[in-house]
């Protein structure tokens, strides 16, 4: 009996790690997985690029001097990471887990492929899990990229010294380059959240019957709408409601010490937000008629 | 393997199915007719899962479609009208995505398989590449790969030029004879399904209007073809004779009820018109899905 489970169990991990490469396959074999990597890659050369100017350079000189802080000390390839990451962060990231997740199953129908898998004994749940499961391991590779390349970028022109993060109202911090490096790495792994949630959004539209395009779309309004209630006044008692403030969050994890409490509170909201979006998401699948 | 009993689906206020009972026995080649929107691939949606009946129960290798679709499909192997896959990965990749949805498959069966409906040496190619026959191969490779028992074909023919419809044809009688295969071959291509099916449902508007075995489709008629030297006197004395009831085309004569064709012989022989070929019709499959078609019109007005 209990090795009869054992069995059923293995198998069952076994077929979720073959569907799970399924996924992973179909993913990264499409040209467009590799445009938000690439697109990240471009902005921060462009970025750099701008930073090296003349003006660029002055006005961010102007915000360290302002705060009491040196520019020898703190222009370093932590501090212009940082700088180069933090819209990155709220924009770029946001449109290319979006259209990722937005064509996940919307494709597949519009295609007709999803017809074909369908016609196979796997459940609509587990179909839909493997997927969800394929686009969050997308979206924490495309930080984990972004992380990498935003760095590596900026030590091409900056020295490795000490870090300088200011994000009004979130953060401002000075850090040796040791600790800076620590709570950098520290970040992504909120932002690894943030971009989950974003994708999870989108995944929620593309279980429906729509086109692709029109899931990314609709999850990106969701979003922009959200990032321009946060910026009203009026909004500012109701932003506990809003997601896009619970994805600045991610900046926290550079002040020291790092506020938990806040932080945890933050990503157990975006935890559920992604969570309930899987479970709507697949709710309108199943119910749903799969049709030519 | 088969069995829907009262099924109903509507779309909206649409009844796309009405009150659909159709059995398709083990190791029967079943075809489902009907005109454009008639319900078949509605109703091979719910026999696979994929289109939710409004009323009544779906059962497919003996388990419910609703409540046990994994075991209700684990035999089961299905072709679409346009088979879709992944274009940009190759054949063989997408032999192993969609046979993972149903159980770990060893490279050995899927170079079995591909051998079997011949595309060796093209599986590593990217299937935008393929032609639409080869689509075609790689599309009843992908129903195979499961070992099927029952396999259903939606369509398999559309977009296939002669040669392949006749491949295809032969391909499954060959899964008919070789596998074992019990099959559901929805088309509209009626020779084919003629020269394949054993029984037929024919549907109308959502509704069966016939099931049935296709011999008895083609049940003699009064019908005879006629050929000979001149068939308007011919016709004018096997009237006159009571012999024959109608006739069409130059060369079909209907008999009267209990005439033999011997008889006709006969008489034209003694009116020395000369007879050079003289045979009973059987009617068509499609002849007799039109006359189908055209009763239900008839009843309908």
């Amino acid at each position: 009996m209990v090795s009869r489970f054992a069995n059923g169990n293995r198998d069952l991990a076994i077929m979720f790690y073959l569907q799970l490469r399924n996924e992973l396959w179909k993913l990264f074999g499409k040209k467009r997985t590799y445009i938000g990597f690439g697109a990240f890659v471009v902005a921060q050369l462009g970025m750099l690029w701008a930073f090296q100017s003349e003006r660029g350079q002055r006005s961010f000189e102007r915000v360290l001097a302002g705060n009491g802080y040196g520019v020898t000390e703190y222009l370093s390839a932590l501090t212009v990471a940082m700088v180069m990451l933090m819209p990155q962060a709220k924009l770029l990231m946001l449109l290319y887990t979006t259209l990722v997740g937005g064509d996940l199953v919307a494709k597949e129908s519009e295609d007709g492929t999803l017809r074909m898998i369908l016609s196979r004994p796997i459940s609509r749940v587990r179909l839909l899990f493997v997927k969800w499961v394929a686009g969050c391991m997308f979206s924490v590779l495309l930080v984990v990229v972004l992380g990498i390349c935003a760095l590596a970028v900026a030590r091409m022109l900056f020295p490795w010294k000490s870090m300088f993060v200011f994000s009004p109202g979130v953060a401002f911090s000075v850090l040796s380059a040791g600790d800076g490096l620590r709570h950098y790495l520290l970040a992504h792994v909120f932002m690894g959240m943030n971009a989950c949630v974003m994708f999870s959004i989108a995944f929620l539209f593309s279980c429906l019957n729509i086109k692709p395009a029109a899931a990314t779309i609709v999850a990106l309004t969701i979003m922009i709408v959200s990032l321009v209630m946060e910026a009203i006044p009026a909004f500012n008692a109701y932003e506990d409601w809003l997601v896009t403030h619970h994805f600045d969050r991610w900046l926290l994890a550079f002040q020291s010490p790092v506020p938990w409490a806040q932080l945890f509170q933050s990503e157990i909201i975006l935890l559920g937000f992604a969570t309930s979006c899987f479970v709507i998401g697949c709710t309108a699948f199943q119910v749903r008629d799969i049709k030519s | 393997m088969i069995e829907l009993r009262n099924v109903q689906k509507k779309f909206g206020s649409r009844l796309a199915v009405d009150d659909l009972t159709l059995t398709v026995p083990r190791g029967e080649i079943f075809g489902l007719l009907g005109h454009n929107g008639a319900g078949k691939s509605t109703a091979i949606g719910m026999m696979l899962g994929q289109v939710w009946p409004t009323r009544g129960a779906v059962k497919v290798c003996g388990h419910d479609v609703a409540s046990q679709r994994a075991l209700a499909l684990h035999k089961v192997g299905a072709i679409f009208e346009t088979p879709a896959f992944y274009d940009y990965l190759s054949g063989w990749r997408n032999l192993e995505i969609l046979s993972h949805y149903t159980a770990p498959t060893a490279p050995q069966r899927i170079r079995e398989v591909v051998d079997w409906v011949g595309l060796t040496g093209r599986e590593q190619s990217k299937v935008k590449t393929y032609s639409h026959g080869m689509r075609a191969r790689l599309a009843l490779a992908q129903a195979l790969l499961p070992g099927p028992e029952l396999l259903i074909l939606d369509e398999p023919g559309n977009g296939l030029d002669p040669e392949g419809i006749a491949e295809m044809r032969q391909t499954i009688g060959r899964l008919h004879r070789e596998l074992g295969l019990t099959i559901l071959l929805s088309s509209h291509q009626l020779n084919e399904v003629e020269q394949l099916c054993t029984r037929i449902a024919v549907l109308q508007q959502g509704r069966k209007v016939f099931e049935g075995s296709v011999a008895e489709t083609k049940r003699r008629t009064q019908w005879v073809r006629l050929r000979v030297n001149d068939f308007g006197r011919a016709t004018r004395t096997l009237t006159d004779a009571a012999l024959i009831s109608g006739h069409r085309d130059g060369v079909g004569v209907e008999l009267v009820i209990g005439v033999e064709t011997d008889q006709l012989v006969r008489r034209l022989v003694e009116q020395g018109i000369a007879v050079y070929e003289i045979a009973r019709e059987s009617e068509t499959l499609e002849r007799f899905y039109l006359s189908v078609m055209n009763e239900q019109r008839l009843e309908k007005q």
